[in-house]
């Protein structure tokens, strides 16, 4: 084809040589013509390489460290979601493949505020506690509160019919994060960016909303489950598990693709409106424990002062029917205190008390022999040191002469009744 | 060769505007309606693809978005069964699930969310007046069904919504829940009363504790030193036994032993703060006066 496309032209010239002068101006014309086309033709293959080596440089694209990226070939997700790398991967330019990054690693965090009463800027600021009178109510649009299930009461009344609740404001933050890029991309609606948006600001943008409105119906279901004293105090962390899993619970039933990473109570107090009722209660609580701790060392004491640090341990092992006797005994030499006073005078008697009777048992037999011999001699010895040694100690002492005449009298002295007043000197009165 | 550039030039131009043409491509976020001559023909498209259609004015396409939205309603005070008045403000996430049932009864988001508004009035008014205000929060954990009311509610509203508008609705769920100004003021005395009656119990409670405390620690106390008292009696009692052997050694001559024992007796007795009082005819004394040798005969 090419060939015979050749041999044409070469006819032609051929014939335009033969035909002579006529046609050399045409001929000039042609040729000029021809480069012209040349030229173009030239152009154009390099406009054309230019537009192959344009599309396949395209084609490159990295997924950042943060980010995971999924292809879409001709609208279809194509394959797994593509995560990062060094190298760039290459996929097919617009209007075949495309692709499109979501920051999955990147945690956002959203601050929950609407359950909490209205503050001007000022209050917000400054941080300090509203002044609220005790009756003022809490305005349906303006502020904002949970409702929190009342405590159950044996045979109590309450005053609003059927119901009982209490009322909380709270306040919460959320952390969450991309999980799932693929789910993500094709249920939740990001808006179009603009040039010189910020791709991460125009996701949070988007979803907040839907994250906000899930929260919040989250806490709502949530918290009429709980007493105030529970949110407040005593399962706080289970409040928060449970806010937890009815969001994530949600954002699975939606298939979001997006994971809690925490939930957190972040502020929570009762109503300003009652907060001296509150206040008392908890400086009650606080009376409590001062009392119970009081007792406490009252009780420490009081057994220390008995039996010292051994005490209890002691008791435990008596009341224990099958304690060794070994053990009892190790206990019992532990002993300190009253208890172990006790004991020890009890010890001190019993060793006195043998002593004693040894001694006597012993001396009587000393003198026995002496004694029989002479009976008279030895017992008034005994007797007038026995006196001598009475007669040393006594603080007074009153030798009376009885006289005949005197027999049937009395002899009456007068003593102070305090010992410690007596005077060193006795009275002596009467004979 | 130049021809041939050409051709393939040609051609690939052809080709691109052919299949703008020609084609058009549903992506995953959306579903996609073809209309010809603008009239919905063809079954809507809702596989993400690659598809084919005649040029315009034959053939045209309309595509939805397929993904969530959000709308929240408005607040608004409704009453609960034995009308107690309540506020609540309820959202809906939905997504258009059948785009040719969703352009013809509405065709726009805004007419949806207008439409799904008034719906969810019907609904929360219906469905909030099937429960008791005590069935949304109760002292009894068993009564609590806002669940249940948020489930009904989002059945309610499915249905029709599907029906009527071509919209799925994915999840609704109540974001405010409260009660009127005039009701928050009884509430506080009531949650005074309350917090009242708490505080006067803990200080109770406290007072009980304590009290508790201490009567243990005492009755502890008073075990032990009993438990001490009986052992020092046994060791006593040990000891008394033990002097008893040495008795049998004053068998030998009792009277002397007796003796003995009450001359011991008085050394301790009289050993302190004693005045003593004796007859000059005793002895040592007698001695003393009458200068004669004494006879064995004690005195008292």
């Amino acid at each position: 084809m090419e060939e015979k496309k050749k041999e044409n032209i070469g006819q032609e010239q051929s014939e335009a040589g033969q035909q002579g002068g006529d046609f050399v101006e045409s001929d000039a014309g042609a040729r000029s013509l021809s480069e012209a086309l040349k030229a173009s033709f030239f152009i154009l293959k390099l406009i054309m390489i230019a537009l192959v080596i344009f599309f396949i440089a395209s084609g490159f694209e990295t997924v950042g460290s943060e980010e995971e990226a999924i292809v879409l070939r001709f609208g279809k997700i194509r394959g797994e979601a593509l995560k990062s790398r060094s190298a760039p991967y290459w996929i097919f330019p617009e209007p075949i493949e495309e692709i499109i990054k979501i920051p999955v690693k990147k945690t956002i965090d959203l601050d929950v505020d609407s359950f909490w009463y209205f503050q001007t800027e000022e209050e917000r600021l400054s941080g300090e506690k509203k002044r609220v009178g005790p009756t003022e109510p809490l305005r349906p649009t303006i502020d904002g509160y949970c409702l929190v299930r009342g405590e159950k009461k044996e045979g109590l009344i309450t005053s609003l019919g059927e119901s009982d609740y209490n009322i909380v404001h709270c306040k919460w933050r959320l952390i969450y994060q991309i999980d799932n890029p693929k789910k993500f991309f094709k249920n939740i609606y990001v808006e179009k960016s603009k040039p010189g948006d910020v791709y991460f600001e125009i996701i949070r943008k988007s979803i907040n909303p839907l994250i906000r409105d899930i929260i919040e119906s989250s806490v709502v279901s949530a918290m009429v489950h709980y007493t105030i004293d529970e949110v407040m105090f005593e399962k706080v962390g289970r409040v928060s598990e449970n806010v937890r899993r009815l969001v994530q619970a949600k954002l699975d039933k939606v298939e979001s693709g997006i994971r809690v990473v925490s939930i957190q109570l972040f502020d929570i107090t009762w109503p300003l409106q009652v907060d001296s009722a509150f206040q008392a209660s908890i400086m009650a609580s606080q009376r409590k424990q001062t009392k119970i701790n009081e007792a406490g060392t009252y009780s420490q004491k009081a057994l220390n002062e008995a039996g010292g640090p051994i005490a209890y341990e002691l008791l435990g092992a008596l009341k224990e029917a099958n304690t060794g006797e070994e053990r009892l005994e190790f206990l019992w030499l532990q002993l300190a205190g009253q208890a172990q006073k006790k004991i020890a005078e009890a010890r001190a008697y019993r060793t006195s008390v043998v002593k004693n009777a040894k001694a006597n048992a012993e001396y009587l037999h000393e003198i026995l022999t002496e004694y029989r011999k002479r009976p008279q001699l030895v017992t008034q010895e005994i007797y007038k040191t026995a006196m001598e040694q009475i007669l040393e100690n006594a603080d007074e002492k009153m030798i009376i002469q009885p006289v005949k005449s005197t027999e049937g009298s009395e002899i009456r002295f007068l003593y102070n009744r305090d010992p410690s007043l007596r005077p060193r000197k006795p009275k002596e009165s009467g004979q | 060769m130049k021809s041939a550039a050409i051709t393939i030039f040609v051609l690939l131009v052809v080709l691109v505007l052919g299949l703008s043409l020609f084609s058009f491509q549903v992506r995953e976020t959306e579903s996609a309606l073809v209309l010809t001559f603008d009239n919905p023909r063809r079954e809507p498209i809702t596989e993400p693809g690659w598809y084919f259609k005649w040029p315009p004015p034959i053939q045209t396409v309309e595509k939805y978005d397929s993904r969530l939205k959000v709308f929240e309603a408005d607040l608004a005070e409704t009453t609960t069964k034995g009308a107690v008045p309540i506020i609540v403000k309820t959202y809906i996430a939905w997504k258009i699930a059948e785009p040719l049932s969703f352009r013809n009864s509405v065709g726009t988001v805004e007419e949806a969310e207008n439409k799904l508004h008034s719906q969810l009035n019907d609904t929360q008014n219906t469905v909030i007046g099937q429960y008791a205000f005590s069935e949304f929060v109760n002292s009894d954990l068993s009564q609590i069904k806002i669940e249940d009311i948020q489930a009904k509610m989002l059945k309610s509203l499915e249905e029709t919504a599907r029906k009527d508008y071509g919209i799925e609705v994915v999840d609704i769920g109540i974001k405010v829940l409260q009660v009127s100004a005039d009701t928050t003021r009884d509430v506080f005395e009531r949650m005074r009363a309350e917090r009242k009656q708490k505080t006067e119990n803990t200080i109770a409670e406290g007072e009980a504790q304590a009290v508790k405390i201490k009567t243990e620690a005492d009755s502890m106390k008073t075990e032990l030193l009993a438990a001490a008292e009986a052992r020092a009696k046994t060791i006593m009692g040990q000891g008394d036994a033990e002097a008893a052997r040495y008795y049998k050694m004053l068998e030998d001559d009792p009277e002397l032993a007796m003796f003995l024992r009450s001359l011991d007796a008085f050394k301790k007795i009289l050993a302190e703060r004693a005045t003593f009082v004796i007859s000059a005819d005793a002895l040592p004394f007698k001695e003393l006066k009458m200068g004669n040798i004494p006879s064995f005969k004690a005195e008292k």
